[in-house]
């Protein structure tokens, strides 16, 4: 390093209740110090801008999924699994998941999720009021999810504390991450009691095992697979669910724009997933040093924040970015990373939102809702509670 | 300018196409097909756009 070099430092616990519940004033300031900030409070590097969370997700070379936890306790834990595996390995277990969960395998679902999705609208709406995070945002993706997973019934109620759990110990070694070890181990047991014939035939779980056997991949790959699975599709996909009906409650003049022009609903998701990034933060590994667009020099071997819930509120790459816009259609939105991480099951995600937001599009015209209360967690952004108090159709 | 498309990332989103449809599309079987290579000048700003939204950085332009 010379001695020119700039080295921004923040002293913001980003993972504190008050910066969880509103953490966009705080992106900010890191964004306006550099492409690249040292965080004081965890010795280790947050990438706040557009520029740098896309350019360190699609170099990987540099920036290893290895360090995809930020603490020691969960990283070795993580060893063999998808997210934290890096090429050349990690083709071998991504093609065993996109073979059944891409873009060509899922597109066939789609009008069995959409009739799911308008079934499970007209029974709310009869009702008239629910909490659309129990009542709708969870009840789908898991309806939709648990079964193409293929996973046996007597986890369903278990499922929600354990993906949760998944999320938060990525996270430093906070009290929240301390609590959800319990959990995760509770999920880890679980998951090694089973074998193939647990999965329901023709599952997504059972094709796992199938690859296995095939000789694709090694047997010990096939439990931290299923993992990846059971919690990475649930929570965010509620979070993305809840996070748009909020949206639209609170944005009348956008719901207007999508009622009248259902052509958007692809344009209002990406701008719904933009707007509140399920997933708020990972983590990587430099594995020699990095120098960031804007000439700050990041060190081999340092742990690193990639901040995709600041980066999509980043100025300098979207123009208004606290402004909620369904016609902006930022298709190059972070939500689901970028490069060789990025989601897996995005495809199947997007079915399962853009199919909620028609099947409300289609009946109700205002949405109202009381106050709702956020679900904190150290890298997952979401509601615990969303009550809807009518609707006008 | 040139595209590629890296056949080993490429999942099939079909982002890119819906970018710029002139220069590609999905098959039958989701398969994405470049129905032009060498891109001219005029339609330079769209090969980038559909560069830019591939989710797997599996298009590339040179
Ligand atoms: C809106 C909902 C979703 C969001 C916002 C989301 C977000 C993400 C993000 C940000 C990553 C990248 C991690 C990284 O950069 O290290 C990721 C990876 C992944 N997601 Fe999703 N996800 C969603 C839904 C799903 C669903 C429904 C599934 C499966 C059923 C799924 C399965 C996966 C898997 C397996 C990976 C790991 C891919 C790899 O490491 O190659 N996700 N997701």
């Amino acid at each position: 390093m010379t001695l020119t070099a700039r080295t921004p430092h923040s002293d913001v616990d980003l993972f504190s209740d008050e910066t969880l519940h509103d953490p966009y004033p705080t992106y900010r300031r890191l964004r306006d110090q550099g492409g690249a900030v040292v965080l004081d409070t965890l010795g280790a590097w947050a990438l706040p801008r557009y520029h740098s969370v896309r350019h360190a997700l699609g170099d990987w070379e540099t920036f290893s999924a290895s360090g995809v936890a930020l603490n020691d306790t969960v990283a070795p834990m993580l060893v063999g699994t998808v997210l934290a595996t890096d090429p050349p390995a990690h083709g071998a277990l991504r093609s065993v998941l996109s073979d059944r969960l891409g873009p060509r395998a899922v597109r066939p679902l789609e009008q069995d999720i959409a009739t799911r999705a308008d079934a499970l609208v007209d029974g709310l709406l009869e009702k008239g009021s629910f909490d659309a995070v129990t009542d709708l945002a969870t009840e789908f993706p898991f309806s939709v999810v648990f079964d193409l997973i293929g996973l046996p019934d007597e986890a369903r109620p278990h499922m929600l504390r354990w993906a949760d759990a998944t999320f938060t110990v990525l996270g430093p070694m906070n009290t929240r991450a301390a609590q959800g070890l319990a959990s995760l181990g509770e999920m880890f047991e679980w998951l090694a009691t089973l074998g193939p014939e647990d999965l329901k035939e023709g599952s997504m779980g059972r094709a796992i095992f199938q690859a296995a056997d095939d000789g694709r991949i090694r047997h010990e790959s096939c439990i931290p697979l299923l993992s990846a699975y059971a919690a990475a599709g649930l929570d965010t996909t509620i979070n993305t669910i809840a996070n748009a009906v909020h949206l639209f409650a609170t944005h009348p003049d956008q719901w207007d724009l999508v009622r009248a022009d259902p052509g958007l609903v692809p344009s209002a998701l990406n701008e719904v997933l933009r707007y509140e990034s399920p997933v708020q933060v990972f983590g990587r590994r430099t594995t020699r040093a990095a120098e960031t667009e804007d000439g700050i020099t990041i060190e081999a071997g340092a742990q690193v924040l990639v901040l995709y819930g600041s980066g999509n509120r980043d100025e300098r790459h979207y123009p208004e970015p606290d402004r909620f816009d369904v016609t902006r259609n930022p298709s190059d939105h972070l939500s689901f990373g970028y490069g060789t991480h990025a989601c897996a099951g995005q495809a199947l995600a997007r079915i399962e939102a853009q199919s909620i937001i028609r099947a409300l599009a289609k009946r109700a015209r205002r949405i109202h809702i009381g106050r709702p209360t956020r679900h904190l967690n150290n890298t997952v952004r979401g509601l615990a509670t969303l009550p809807v108090i009518g609707f006008e159709v | 300018m040139k595209l590629t498309i890296d056949r080993d990332r490429c999942e099939g989103y079909g982002l890119c196409a819906e970018a710029a449809p002139h220069l590609m599309h999905l098959d039958d079987q989701g398969e994405l097909v470049l129905d032009q290579v060498e891109v001219p000048d005029s339609s330079a700003v769209n090969a980038e756009e559909a560069v830019r939204v591939c989710p797997v950085a599996a298009l590339k332009a040179r």
